[in-house]
């Protein structure tokens, strides 16, 4: 069978290359059945895949040396895997403006560092470590500044938080608006941050008792600051200047931020310069003017600090959808769920809008206040229109709201903390759309209810 | 004092959850699977008092706090790194501006600061504060305390009008805004006002909010002066339509108890009558809203891509028009800055030469001329739209 043997690699690297990429355009354009054809034909010819009757091109050359890229890249391959924008989300330039992240082809419960979300309000600061001073004064005995080496001398801490900005899925309170996981779900990401405890540093300062709140300070252009009450910082506030076992990187504050675990991303301040404590609360813009929720009664909730329990389905997505899916296929529903609140203890999972529910399963590490991936196997029939939705509960007994019983209390108008059950509707080509499942709401502008319009 | 101890109280969830789930096809039940101190949820402090966002905590026990382990050594260490800062060093910082602490010494007026906002802030924030281009509105709309009315207004429908929360109608505090402008603005050069500047600015946006200083219509009198001694006379018509009330010295314990109640925020929690519902768990009149074809919002960049290829290696081209339009115009079309092809205005500067002009628009100037405009482009790119920007050619 000489026309079986495995072919040199560089007689025809040229052509497998267009090959290969051909291949992943049709995929892309949802033509995924052709791939299937093509493979199918090759093996009927008694050819075999090439692929796999070829020398691959790279195992027949030297490899780069291992001083190439002193600080690793991901493969060249993988260059569509990023952060994205849109003008949209920017508060008139992308200086206020968010990058979200790929949360479609995000793996586990960890975000790589380069992929993590990233917003800022003045832009990315890049500080000088060498010149970074931390403060800590206020309602303290005794007031200090802390060099960045001084504060890392400080016993560490290693923990996996999610971050998420309260504005996660606040585009659609009145509707769907992004056909893609990346935009609807992504204003979050997931690492592993060390630091010190922030009560372990307090030790030594002597906090007065009338100290309430604390101001945490950021040094960049938008000096942003926010105000945490002061039972956060003694439970489980830390400041980090690690990520993933690397240094912070400068989006998410380098050298040194606040991690309030579970909180608004937005309260987490990074390139931090100053801790202040008081006995009154601080009014800052981005507690006044904004990452305040409007009510139908007319009053906003200030001070919202933990992002509810919520979830999504994340395979499949708009972004990888099951075109390329023939009928009867078993497949696996994955998705993540989190808690601000908690640690998630169940995930249900519907396949009609969230009308009827069955249990999914955890999987992976459990815990406080970070992501959690749930699954559950489906066998996929072709033409059939469903919906999926999940719907996550934590330990501290909140379960997710339909979008319903969440616009019912909070109103179209809040912006932040939206976690209603967000579904996915597949199309009968096995396309992927973002959907929403509510009633027509009635608004009493006397009364700031909301009502159900045609309820009786 | 700030050790929280391990006392723990037995709450699980486990039980209640499974009590009240309905119609359960799948036999589901919440399982819990934490390390020690697991199967016992915390929702108060070591103190008694509720965890004060409604939520839990993980107290240390066994010598581990949910699944991690702890260095308990670390409990009974004091440590002292750093120094004392000096008296000038934390006056240096200290500059937040709150409603318990006034701005610092200064005075400014109306027409002091619509002359400081015409030459900084317009080209952003619009005419009067009308906003436009994404930036924020700060003003331009009306009377703020009739603005405020506009809080009761929920889009139900795509045709109705939305609340208008700007200076004036929505935010609590004036000294938010007097620290704000203060360090924040302007934007692409913060920390550069004058404390004077920033009075001046503030009594500018007092004017176009049409607000009061005590009896005051500032809107009617361009002669009014902002200073250290009527700031705190600001009347904000929104101050109390915020909730918790976090002032005064009830302030976190308001906050406790308002998330104490999910129905406060528009949560559901099992152990406050929230069920699990397993069948028929939608509104009768609940439907599915699809996004009509063609719409919603898909101007992503990178547009969505998930295939797996070489990188183009070709340079992006880029519509120098449409980057100048986004990037520049605000202020080379506005009389900011010397606009397109305006020979007078760029001859002074082009007689530097060219890459002096190329560098002083890369790096940002002193005069207004921020990095690259604030713009993303490359350097590349940016020369492209400055050799626009000066010959009035493409
Ligand atoms: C280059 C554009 C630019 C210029 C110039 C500028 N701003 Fe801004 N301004 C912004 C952006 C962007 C934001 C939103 C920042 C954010 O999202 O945190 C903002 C926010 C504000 C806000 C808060 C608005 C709100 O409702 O939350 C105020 C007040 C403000 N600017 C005042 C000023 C003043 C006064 C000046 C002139 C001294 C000025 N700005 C100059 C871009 C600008
Ligand atoms: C926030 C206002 C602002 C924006 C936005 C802005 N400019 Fe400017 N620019 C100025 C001002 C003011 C000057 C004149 C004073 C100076 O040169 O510092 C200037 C000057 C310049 C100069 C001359 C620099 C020198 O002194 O030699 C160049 C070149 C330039 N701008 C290019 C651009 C381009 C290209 C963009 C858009 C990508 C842009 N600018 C966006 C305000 C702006």
């Amino acid at each position: 069978m000489s026309n079986n043997e495995i072919k040199n690699s560089e007689l025809d690297v040229q052509t497998e290359q267009t090959n290969r990429r051909d291949f992943f355009k049709k995929a892309a354009l949802g033509v995924g059945a052709l791939a299937g054809t093509s493979l199918f034909a090759n093996e009927a010819a008694g050819e075999g895949d090439p692929n796999i009757m070829h020398h691959v091109k790279w195992g027949q050359t030297w490899g780069d040396p291992v001083d190439k890229n002193l600080y690793g890249i991901p493969s060249a391959y993988e260059h569509n895997n990023t952060r994205r924008g849109t003008k949209l989300l920017a508060s008139g330039n992308l200086r206020a403006s968010i990058a979200v992240a790929p949360i479609h082809e995000s793996q586990g419960i960890i975000t790589p560092n380069g992929l993590f979300f990233s917003r800022s309000h003045g832009g990315t600061a890049h500080v000088d470590p060498n010149e970074y001073r931390l403060m800590i004064h206020g309602l303290v005995e005794k007031p200090i500044v802390l060099t960045l080496e001084e504060l890392k001398r400080y016993p560490s801490v290693s923990r996996t938080h999610f971050i998420e900005c309260p504005a996660n899925g606040g585009q659609e309170w009145r509707g769907p608006q992004f056909n893609s996981l990346q935009f609807a779900k992504g204003f979050m990401s997931s690492a592993e941050w060390t630091g010190v405890y922030l009560k372990d540093i307090l030790k030594d300062l002597g906090l007065k008792p009338t100290a309430k709140w604390m101001l945490a300070e950021g040094s960049d252009n938008s000096e942003m600051g926010r105000t945490i009450p002061i039972d956060k910082v003694l439970d489980d506030a830390m400041l980090v200047w690690g990520q993933n076992g690397e240094a912070l990187r400068p989006e998410q504050g380098y050298p040194v931020r606040i991690m309030l675990p579970g909180w608004e991303g937005n309260l987490m301040v990074k390139w931090l310069k100053r801790l202040k404590f008081s006995n009154e609360p601080f009014f800052a813009k981005e507690e006044t003017s904004k990452y305040t929720a409007l009510k139908p009664s007319g009053k906003a909730i200030q001070h919202f600090y933990a992002n509810e329990v919520n979830s999504t389905v994340t395979h499949p997505s708009p972004e990888i959808d099951w075109s390329n899916l023939k009928d009867g296929d078993r497949v696996e529903i994955q998705g993540l769920a989190w808690s601000g609140m908690g640690t998630i203890t169940a995930v249900d999972f519907s396949i009609d809008g969230g009308k009827n529910y069955v249990k999914a399963n955890l999987k992976g590490l459990v815990l406080p206040k970070s992501w959690t991936r749930w699954s559950i196997m489906h066998t996929y029939k072709k033409g059939q229109v469903i919906q999926l939705a999940s719907r996550a509960i934590d330990d501290a007994g909140y379960i997710q709201p339909t979008v319903d019983q969440e616009t019912l209390i909070t109103g179209v108008e809040a912006v932040y903390h939206r976690n209603a059950v967000e579904t996915w509707e597949v199309q009968p080509d096995g396309k992927v759309r973002h959907v929403m499942v509510r009633s027509q709401l009635k608004y009493d502008k006397e009364t700031g209810t909301m009502s159900i319009e045609g309820k009786a | 004092m700030l050790k929280l101890n391990t006392k723990i109280i037995s709450a699980s969830i486990a039980v209640s959850a499974a009590l009240v789930m309905t119609a359960c096809n799948s036999g589901a039940s919440a399982s819990g699977s934490n390390h020690s101190g697991a199967s016992t949820v915390q929702t108060v402090y070591a103190d008694g008092k509720a965890v004060i966002d409604g939520g839990t905590t993980y107290p240390v026990v066994n010598g581990y706090t949910s699944q991690y382990a702890v260095n308990t050594q670390v409990d009974s260490e004091t440590l002292n790194h750093g120094r004392v800062p000096t008296a000038g060093e934390l006056a240096a910082w200290n500059t937040d501006v709150t409603h318990i602490k006034l701005p610092p010494e200064g005075k400014g007026t109306v027409e002091e600061g619509e002359v400081l906002y015409e030459a900084q802030c317009v080209m952003c924030h619009g005419d009067f504060g009308s906003g436009g281009g994404g930036y924020p509105a700060l003003g331009g709309k009306g009377e703020a305390s009739e603005l405020q009315k506009t809080l009761k207004a929920q889009r139900t429908t795509p045709d109705e009008d939305g609340p208008v929360r700007m200076f004036g109608s929505y935010w609590p505090q004036a000294s938010t805004m007097w620290w704000y402008i203060q360090d924040g603005m302007p934007h692409p050069k913060s920390k550069t006002l004058t404390h004077d500047e920033t009075y001046a600015l503030t009594a500018y946006m007092l004017s176009v909010n049409e607000m009061m200083v005590g009896d005051i219509a500032v809107a009617d009198d361009d002669e009014f002066e902002l200073n250290r001694d009527n700031f705190a006379d600001i009347v904000m018509p929104n101050v109390d339509g915020f909730e918790p009330e976090i002032r005064g010295e009830n302030g976190t314990e308001n906050v406790r108890t308002f998330y104490a109640k999910a129905s406060n925020f528009g949560g559901q929690n099992l152990n406050q009558g929230a069920v699990r519902c397993m069948t028929d768990c939608q509104e009768p009149t609940a439907k599915i809203v699809r996004i009509a074809e063609g719409g919603g919002i898909r101007d992503f960049f990178p547009p969505t891509n998930i295939v797996r290829d070489l990188p183009d290696s070709a340079p992006v081209a880029i519509d120098v028009k449409a980057e100048y339009a986004a990037n520049c115009a605000m202020c080379h079309d506005t009389g900011a800055a010397p606009t397109v092809g305006d020979r007078a205005a760029w001859e002074p500067l082009v007689s530097k030469g060219v890459e002096k002009v190329y560098a002083n628009g890369i790096n940002g100037t002193d005069t207004g001329m921020p990095a690259k405009g604030g713009s993303s482009l490359t350097d590349a790119q940016f020369k492209q739209v400055v050799d626009y920007l000066v010959t009035g050619k493409l």
